[in-house]
């Protein structure tokens, strides 16, 4: 998301703004004159001025919104109520704020809660910005405040605020006084929260929350306005036990398909051709999901197949009918099949960091499957660890002995073959409840002997059954592998293949869990050609 | 809508000289009056502004020491009436009064409140605070000055918003102001500012003996007063710059609008729900700001959008913006719920999800992954959220979630959503 990086150097760009309006010679002239000191109007969103007829139309289904704002931030210089911006993502609640700001040429202090992702950082944001204060080599990029309590965070604010209405006031009566008609920036300050609903997760949520939806009261400043922008409604704040005055709030909905068709034949070589090709394909899409960014992403490769029939891939073609025909009956038998990996490839990262890396690597596998080799490297000995931590998530420590011993595996399994009822019935609460509690946790010890029995399979897989114990000593008689193994291990913890957990208060040793899919584990043990299901405990 | 719109872009171009000038200082004038938070206390014959001016000016007057607990729900104006009255007795006693202000959120801890408090007796009397002083030297400081400024007989009066907060912990703060009060020589009042009602009953047994029972009680005003109070917000004055005829115009069609059977109707109906002043206040503010700026009148249009606005159903709304996929997992959420599985995380939902198509073979059977970011989705909609926090070596896959909404919701939303499937509505009738 380009919006995460706003602080950097061009101050504030949104995904549309950067890949609209703001060219490569200004951000290059913005560089140049960036050691300067930063004056008032550096608090203004920068680029071109912009009408309002022009950001009613480049964002379409949203002109509901765009007044009402217009309306709550009212006329120059007229007080407001804080305002409480919400609805899910994508629905450019942050790019419409910037672009209204540019619009209106008032000044704004933007802090995202997701770059300024403590609340130090969001205290000494806010107030650098409004000191007009910009970290460089000369000040080693400094602070232009230290500011760890909310205590000190008022004082600093309230100093900064007046310093900076003043200012604006001097300004404003300037213009005044020159007959300018536009009557400048007027004398009040916005401050503007970004990815407000992050905040509840932060570790003393349950004081900077009511801070800040108190700020408003605290300061008592009526040039001061405050405008939070969440992605979750304002009733998902209500856990914290401190109670507050509720903030203005301003929904956007999230697209309909209607909106969703004209978003996305923005900025389409032919329009026609497109179009055509959204009647086909949109409707089945939008029963999945409702987000502009993901459905753009899904029609892409879609829309080439689409093409595919056409001579010059689709430039300058004007559909008619009997073609379209032709088109849908070449494209529908793909969009059945399409639908079911909407999300593979390039899933924009989830919220959990360990989910978001799990998908990425089931998309990576899924793309390679043709190849039908891992896309990644990864030792002989860690694949190996891999399986192992894999069966030792799967598999009940109990039927380890029969599973690895050779014989009291044969005598295991016979007896399970005159499986009664009963014996099913277990069989089915086993699994279901590895579907409900996910894989299970082990003990070190448990994973190094699994492991060295696999090794010593894996390395002879002929006459496994004979070899099995033999092997087993001998390899155990060897400690030299131990060292390597625990460092593979730290390695592949590390990776976020094997969970680590606290350990347990009442053993006292760590335990172990195998995050991996099975998808993933069956992969990795064909490229060992390793017999990975004749050791999994199933049916 | 747009033409409105436009003439507000005409009016800010043209404020300096245009013709509807007059519409846009009216429409300030009405905005700043909702944002001071004092103003709609001013006028009111207030029985709590007269008793708590009685009360802070006998003790300065009288010179002696005193403790108040302001108590009433949120937004119901404590600390605006506190204001006015501190203001006017500025006037009253401009050199025997000095007001520190502390708030429990910024506060709660006692070295920072004891900073502040230093800081803040440092700046009144124009003496050089220092950042570094420890914790013991502060309070010692404070001391030292309640104790100055009673042989000065100069009051200080301490605010302390949020009391409850300060009552967290050991109270030290507490403790210690109270304690000083205790001296002949001081001079101090304290109030108390808070929305618990029980916030006397936090204290610990040796603030308690200290703390003199003064309470006042800030009630919600009656839906008349509401009315009253309305009234005087959107009252224009006639002597003030503003075209007389338009401000008599103005006023007339206020009251008009405070007449009509409809307008009493919605207004009841938004004070019901929340009859506290400041909820009051943003009503207006919502209907104000939303006032036709070519005619320069409110109309009763702008309140019905204001309550109508401001009394949203976010999770309602949150159901209309699913998928239909979306959908499909949370009825099968519900009917796991209903069938009282002890434990529901995504594999069981896609269980059911599975069940429900094998019986009745829907159209919209898509691929566990799919579903899976389906899933993602809801939890960051907050429709549904993983019930404990423990999970986190887990994937999503297996951690227990539970959902946010109920089942009247979610009934209420699949009837409103517009292409929602038969077969969804069927499944969570049965």
């Amino acid at each position: 998301m380009d919006k995460e990086e706003a602080p950097q150097i061009p101050r504030r760009t949104t995904r549309s703004l950067s890949s609209t309006s703001t060219s490569n010679t200004k951000t290059a002239s913005k560089e140049n004159n960036s050691l300067e000191s930063l004056t008032i109007n550096d608090l203004l969103v920068g680029g071109d001025p912009i009408n309002l007829d022009d950001i009613i139309s480049s964002f379409p289904g949203r002109s509901t919104q765009i007044h009402e704002i217009v309306r709550l931030l009212g006329p120059l210089n007229s007080p407001i109520l804080p305002m409480f911006v919400y609805g899910g993502a994508s629905t450019g609640k942050t790019s419409i704020i910037l672009q209204l700001f540019k619009h209106l040429q008032r000044p704004l202090v933007y802090s995202s809660c997701r770059t300024c992702y403590n609340q130090r950082i969001l205290f000494e944001s806010v107030l650098n910005q409004l000191l007009l204060h910009r970290k460089n080599a000369a000040n080693c990029y400094t602070n232009a405040k230290r500011c760890e309590r909310p205590s000190d965070f008022i004082n600093f604010l309230r100093e900064a605020l007046t310093s900076v209405i003043d200012n604006l006031k001097v300004k404003s009566e300037k213009s005044i006084s020159e007959k300018n008609i536009h009557g400048g920036m007027g004398n009040m300050i916005y401050l503007v929260f970004d990815n407000f609903h992050l905040v509840r997760d932060w570790d003393k949520s349950s004081t900077i929350l009511p801070l800040l939806f108190n700020l408003h009261d605290m300061l008592k400043m009526p040039e001061v306005s405050l405008i939070f922008i969440s992605s979750t409604s304002p009733d998902t704040f209500y856990s914290t036990n401190m109670g507050y005055v509720e903030p203005i709030p301003i929904y956007f909905p999230d697209y309909t398909e209607g909106d969703m068709r004209q978003i996305l034949l923005r900025n389409q070589a032919n329009q026609k051709l497109y179009s055509s090709f959204l009647d086909v394909a949109l409707r089945p899409f939008c029963r999945i999901t409702r987000q502009v960014g993901e459905l753009s992403s899904a029609l892409k490769p879609l829309f080439e197949k689409y093409c595919e029939p056409l001579s010059d891939k689709g430039k300058g073609v004007v559909p008619n009918e009997d073609m379209k025909r032709r088109l849908f009956n070449h494209i529908k038998p793909h969009i059945a099949s399409s639908l079911n990996d909407v999300f593979k490839v390039s899933s924009p990262p989830s919220s959990e960091a360990e989910s978001g890396k799990e998908t990425k690597l089931k998309g990576n596998l899924k793309r390679s499957e043709e190849i039908g080799d891992l896309d990644f490297h990864m030792s002989t000995s860690a694949k190996y660890l891999l399986i192992s931590a894999f069966l030792a998530s799967r598999n009940p420590a109990t039927l380890d002995a029969s599973l690895f011993d050779s014989k009291g595996g044969s005598d295991n399994r016979k007896r399970k073959r005159k499986a009664s009822e009963k014996a099913l019935e277990k069989k089915e609460m086993l699994e279901e409840e590895l579907l409900m509690k996910g894989p299970g946790t082990f003990p070190m010890e448990r994973l190094i002997a699994i492991f060295q029995c696999i090794v010593s399979v894996g390395e002879d897989p002929s006459d496994e059954e004979e070899k099995n114990n033999e092997e087993l000593g001998a390899q155990c008689g060897s400690g030299s592998l131990m060292s390597d193994v625990l460092l593979q291990l730290s390695t592949l913890c590390n990776a976020n293949f094997i969970f680590r957990g606290k350990s347990c208060p009442i053993e006292g040793s760590t335990r172990y869990r195998s995050t991996i899919s099975e998808d993933l584990a069956l992969k990795v043990a064909r490229s060992l050609k390793f017999p990975l299901s004749k050791y999994l405990y199933r049916s | 809508m747009p033409n409105n719109l436009l003439s507000l872009e005409m009016a800010v171009a043209m404020e300096t000289e245009g013709e509807n000038h007059h519409i846009v200082k009216a429409l300030n004038l009405l905005r700043s009056r909702i944002c001071d938070t004092g103003f709609i206390f001013k006028d009111s014959s207030d029985g709590n502004y007269s008793k708590l001016k009685f009360m802070i000016s006998s003790s300065v007057a009288e010179a002696c020491n005193n403790s108040i607990l302001l108590l009433g729900p949120r937004g119901s104006g404590k600390l605006a009436v506190l204001d006015l009255v501190i203001q006017d007795l500025l006037l009253q006693y401009p050199d025997s009064i000095s007001v520190v202000r502390l708030s429990g959120l910024l506060h709660s801890d006692d070295i920072s409140a004891f900073k502040e408090i230093a800081r803040q007796l440092c700046m009144e009397h124009q003496l050089l605070f220092s950042k570094a002083a420890s914790f013991d030297d502060n309070s010692q400081f404070m001391v030292a000055v309640l104790k100055e400024c009673g042989l000065a007989h100069k009051s200080v009066i301490f605010i302390l918003d949020e009391f409850d907060l300060f009552a967290q912990g050991k109270q030290r703060l507490l403790y210690s102001l109270l304690d000083a009060m205790q001296s002949v020589s001081s001079q101090a009042v304290v109030i108390g500012i808070s929305c618990r009602l029980d916030a006397d009953q936090l204290l610990e047994k040796r603030v308690r003996s200290r703390f003199s029972h003064r309470k006042l009680l800030f009630l919600p005003p009656s839906i008349e007063d509401s009315q009253r109070l309305l009234a005087l917000m959107l009252t224009l004055p006639l002597e003030s710059g503003l075209p007389y005829d338009y401000a008599v115009e103005f006023n007339k069609r206020v009251q008009n609008i405070i007449e009509d059977k409809k307008f009493k109707e919605i207004f009841n109906k938004y004070l019901n729900f929340d009859s506290s002043v400041k909820h009051l206040l943003r009503f207006l503010f919502y209907a104000v700001s939303h006032m036709d700026l070519q005619t320069g009148f409110l109309s009763r249009e702008n309140f019905e959008t204001a309550s109508s606005s401001i009394q949203r159903q976010p999770k309602l709304e949150c159901l209309k913006n699913c998928s239909i996929l979306e959908l499909y997992i949370l009825v099968c959420m519900k009917r796991l719920e209903v069938k009282e599985k002890s434990l529901c995380n995504f594999n069981a939902v896609m269980k059911e999800y599975k069940s429900v198509h094998d019986s009745f073979q829907t159209s919209d059977y898509y691929a566990r992954n799919v579903c899976l970011r389906a899933f993602e989705h809801l939890i960051h909609r907050e429709l549904i959220c993983f019930s404990d926090n423990r999970g986190h070596s887990l994937s999503v896959e297996f951690r227990p979630v539970k959902l946010l909404i109920s089942s009247g919701e979610l009934y209420q939303g699949l009837k409103a959503y517009q292409s929602c499937p038969a077969i969804l509505q069927k499944l969570i009738d049965s």
